[in-house]
């Protein structure tokens, strides 16, 4: 039996964006990667992503929007995250996203960044380096 | 010879499905036999005829094409106005509105929660000075619309703001064509949203239909939506059959307020183009066939109209993909051909660059060549429901045909359709589906070109690197800073003296029970935002104004409260 601590994740929507399927997909996939996996549901302002992300103790959030706000919605957690003295904290994200994003999001340190369709087991293997 | 000698393999691409994609097994051919059940009266009859499986006009498209829609909302009035207009001169017939994600979720630009998607998606319409903008200059009494939007406060309130245009214009309102989505099911099985709990919704709905049958007769108030369920991860039956259970209950719900099928007219559905290509245009047909037999067996209908469902498409944009983006064209153009051979009324079909981003002009005006080329080159559209009497599709048809009764049993067995909603047994039987469709992609029992199979080894080339390039890029933060200064001035601009007795109008419409559909125009009319329409129709049911809880209730709207 292993001992190994497992992975935990939580999956983050915030603003007003509708587009569920890829933070749903991504839910079951890693469950069944064995990870333990939180989805805060659509709605969900930067506060209270940091907070959930303190409290439950996760390794990594990552967030997912189809609006084309990764960067901006990534600033904004990272700004709460330091505002509760959180500066580890691991955060990927996944959704659409143009280059220019994906440029901008790692300087930010967001990592993974991952268009549509992206193989499955390439987010998993990410997100299990992430947490290491 | 050098180590990589090139090797054919001529099991390379075999087929790996013996299923159509919602998993219904296929033969390898089909014959008289099994058809033999079917009589051409009963069950397929000729076009124009009852029940109207092989399309609802004798001569169909020889004098009355396909609309041909596009939901256009860029982050801007004015962007979104001159693409109307761009589209419009390259053959556009059927305008779909649509808003940014915040105002369908029924909140204002300045509301703390819309920062990170506004201007995503569409326009921030969060009032009528917008919709003077969009439309500027469009001709409001020819054209058809739609409301494509989420939230069910959109389609009481955007409604309400494009009457009260045309009306300020001196427009005969009884000229607005078009259709409503205004399906409350769809607006929580597939978004969840936070607008209204759904005994609002449902209330709404009705209301907004009610005011439309009696006020605008060639807007059709409702098109119970497949499309997004479809997409959420319900197969063909289900979509279908989600579908039929939502129209079959407004029409009851609408009994209760005294009006009849018959006045209520021809239903419209909005249905999803999926890949593929035989069962989507069962689909279609069958979709006529079952409704016209729930209207005059069911529901009593007497006259032709009452029976007849125009259907509405979008194509599938969760079959488009980000990799090789060019493979789109073949995605969306077979995707399109599927609902001409299928008959449909209007088609939002969608663009290459739509994994991308928002689409791009040269990607729609490519779209709109695509059917304008199957129309005119290919001369599809010459007679019509050309593949009827195939034996396969007459087969997939009907066998489609007991599926979806056996799902509408199954339903009405557990309460009917909101009941099905409240109980979770809706989103579970979306989630079992959508799990499947998951576990057979990774399992490669379902092919996706280019993503588990066939994939792009190395680097991209330069017309599929110049698709993602021009898709529309979302809006900055310079521009939303200005976006919330605009609303905070316009706002503060109001003259409230006039606005505020027809907000408490609302607000008392509400409370008292009565149709909240003209006090709405009229409170829009004055500049009531569609922020503030959710709010107090909330109010007005004693639950909190911000369906967020994050604002307060603004002072002016608490002294209505309390008066």
């Amino acid at each position: 039996m292993s001992r190994e601590k497992k992975i935990r994740v939580l999956i983050a929507k915030l603003g007003c964006d509708i587009h569920e399927r890829g933070a749903l997909t991504l839910l079951t996939v890693l469950r069944d990667e064995g990870m333990e996996v939180i989805y805060t549901g659509r709605y969900q302002t930067a506060k209270g992503v940091a907070n959930a992300a303190v409290s439950e103790d996760v390794d990594v959030i990552a967030l997912s929007d189809h609006t084309g706000s990764l960067p901006i919605i990534a600033q904004s957690v990272l700004a709460e995250l330091k505002k509760i003295g959180v500066t580890d904290m691991k955060v990927v994200s996944g959704g659409l996203l143009s280059p220019q994003d994906i440029k901008d999001l790692e300087k930010m340190g967001v990592s993974g960044n991952f268009g549509p369709g992206t193989p499955l087991e390439m987010i998993i293997e990410h997100i299990r380096s992430a947490a290491r | 010879m050098g180590a990589h000698e090139a090797k054919v393999d001529r099991m390379a691409g075999h087929m790996v499905r013996t299923a159509t994609q919602s998993g219904i097994e296929l033969k390898p051919f089909y014959s008289a036999d099994d058809i033999s059940h079917l009589s051409y009266e009963a069950d397929l009859g000729d076009p124009g005829n009852y029940p109207f499986t092989r399309g609802l006009y004798p001569l169909m498209y020889r004098d009355r094409l396909w609309l041909k829609s596009f939901i256009v909302s860029y982050a801007t009035a004015e962007e979104t106005n001159q693409a109307f207009r761009q589209y419009i001169a390259n053959g556009l017939t059927d305008l779909r509105l649509l808003c940014d994600l915040p105002t369908q979720a029924g909140i204002d630009p300045d509301h703390p929660s819309a920062w990170n998607s506004m201007m995503c998606g569409g326009v921030a319409t969060y009032a009528i000075n917008i919709y003077e903008k969009m439309l500027d200059g469009l001709p409001l009494g020819e054209a058809v619309f739609e409301f494509a939007h989420a939230g069910m406060s959109s389609f009481l309130y955007f409604y309400g703001v494009l009457v009260a245009v045309m009306e300020n214009k001196g427009i005969d309102v009884k000229k607005l064509r078009g259709n409503s989505i205004n399906d409350p099911i769809r607006t929580k099985l597939v978004y969840s949203c936070p607008d209204f709990p759904t005994r609002i919704d449902r209330r709404i709905c009705l209301d907004h239909i009610e005011y439309s049958v009696r006020n605008t007769p060639n807007w059709r108030p409702i098109a119970p939506n497949g499309v997004d369920p479809c997409q959420g991860g319900m197969d063909a039956i289900r979509e279908l059959g989600g579908a039929l259970a939502v129209a079959t209950q407004v029409i009851l719900d609408l009994a209760e307020r005294g009006i009849t099928i018959d006045e209520f007219g021809p239903m419209v559905f909005a249905l999803d183009a999926e890949s593929d290509f035989f069962e989507t245009i069962a689909k279609f047909r069958l979709a006529r066939k079952m409704w016209a037999k729930i209207a005059s067996e069911k529901l009593g209908a007497k006259t032709k109209r009452a029976m007849q469902l125009k259907i509405g498409i979008r194509t599938s944009g969760l079959s488009l993909t980000s990799q090789k983006p060019l493979n789109n064209a073949a995605r969306v153009a077979l995707q399109i051909l599927s609902c001409v051979l299928g008959g449909v009324n209007s088609l939002d079909a969608s663009s290459i660059d739509e994994a991308v981003g928002l689409p791009s002009l040269e990607a729609r005006v490519f779209n709109l060549d695509t059917q304008h080329i199957i129309t005119h080159e290919a001369n599809i559209p010459l007679v019509a429901d050309p593949l009827g009497g195939s034996y396969y599709l007459e087969w997939l048809t009907s066998h489609m045909e007991r599926e979806v009764n056996k799902y509408l049993e199954e339903i009405e067995a557990r309460g009917g359709i909101f009941a099905c909603l409240e109980s979770g047994w809706l989103n579970e039987v979306m989630e079992a589906n959508r799990l499947k469709v998951q576990r057979e992609k990774a399992e490669c029992k379902r092919l996706v070109v280019g993503v588990n199979a066939f994939r792009e080894e190395g680097e991209e080339g330069t017309v599929n690197t110049a698709i993602r390039d021009v898709a529309y890029k979302t809006p900055s933060v310079s521009m939303r800073e200005n976006l919330v200064a605009e609303v905070k001035a316009f706002k503060a601009g109001r003259d409230m003296k006039r606005l505020k007795p027809l907000i408490t109008e609302l607000y008392r419409a509400t409370k008292e029970g009565r149709n909240t559909q003209r006090a709405v125009i009229e409170a829009a009319r004055e500049g009531m935002t569609v922020g503030e329409c959710v709010g107090v129709i909330r109010a007005g049911y004693g639950i909190n104004y911000d369906p967020l809880q994050e604002i307060e209730m603004p002072d002016f709207v608490r002294e209505i409260t309390k008066m």
